[in-house]
């Protein structure tokens, strides 16, 4: 799996021996249409990690800004992941308000399916 | 910024921006290492930085930038003493665009909510229902600028622009 580079954001991806799928989101996530990039590289993510049965953690503990529509890209994400059949983990820093309003925010995904949830780094 | 008693105002920033896309990063970092040097309140230097990228961001995508009158595009950023600072945006928009209407409708139903974290969530769950909208057409921008601002949003339309207008109040809760 590729990293993504967007502007002046990076996405780049570790596999852990567990067949995790780490995304570390550095830089900012600041275009004008997000989902235009993102969407196809989640879609190449997401049939990557089903066909290897792994799972997926998008850190963004390292993330300096994100504009709305990548939240909007966010929550699209989400609701692919638990269509797919695809755990995924939001990692965020708790101790950053904007990260902690923007995240906390996102637990009204969270279900008693475990197919997604947050943690903070 | 321009020098005013501090009794009535902290700082301000007033100027005119160009209506390009990579303006809206510019001035959010600059507005963000501006207040920096204002507040010790980091946390807060980042709302008023996330208010303004998000409300130019509002501007540029749903302003009139085919007939309007360009040199209208407009950031004005003041702060007082009493913590609380406004933030607001203003662009070219007829009063009888679409998203003059919008603008304003977005913004009451927002306003409608007893606390803007009510509205964000209800937003996020409206894109969830509506899945095959276009995400670039999201509106979370507005309403997120009410929840992480903490901040009451207001629109006037007049003379062929449109200015929002976001109070923070970043006294310590």
């Amino acid at each position: 799996m590729d990293n993504l580079t967007l502007g002046d954001l990076t996405i780049e991806v570790r596999v852990t021996p567990e067949t995790v799928f780490q995304c570390t989101w550095k830089g900012k996530s600041n275009e004008r249409n997000p989902q235009e990039v993102l969407k196809p590289w989640f879609d190449t993510l997401l049939t990557t990690v089903s066909q290897q049965g792994g799972a997926i953690e998008m850190h963004f503990d390292k993330i300096e800004h994100f504009n709305s529509s990548t939240i909007t890209a966010l929550i699209r994400l989400i609701q692919s992941c638990r269509k797919g059949g695809v755990k995924l983990t939001m990692v965020y820093d708790q101790s950053l308000k904007w990260q902690r309003l923007s995240f906390d925010a996102l637990r009204v995904f969270e279900k008693n399916d475990d197919m997604f949830s947050l943690r903070s780094a | 910024m321009t020098a005013e008693p501090l009794d009535e105002i902290g700082f301000s920033i007033d100027m005119t921006v160009r209506n390009e896309w990579r303006n809206v990063d510019l001035l959010r970092t600059s507005v963000q290492n501006c207040f920096t040097a204002v507040f010790a309140d980091v946390d807060g230097c980042h709302a008023i930085a996330m208010v303004t990228g998000e409300l130019l961001e509002n501007a540029l995508k749903y302003g009139d930038w085919l007939s309007g009158d360009r040199a209208m595009f407009r950031l004005r950023v003041r702060g007082a003493k009493n913590n609380v600072v406004m933030v607001s945006v203003q662009n070219p928009l007829k009063p009888t665009d679409p998203n003059a209407a919008a603008l304003t409708d977005t913004i009451a139903w927002i306003n409608g909510f007893p606390k803007p974290e009510a509205a964000y969530r209800a937003r996020m769950m409206q894109i969830v229902e509506n899945e095959d909208s276009d995400v670039s057409m999201s509106q979370l921008g507005l309403v997120r600028v009410a929840f992480e601002g903490n901040c009451r949003l207001a629109a006037v339309v007049e003379d062929e622009t449109v200015t929002v207008t976001a109070m923070l109040d970043l006294s310590p809760a």
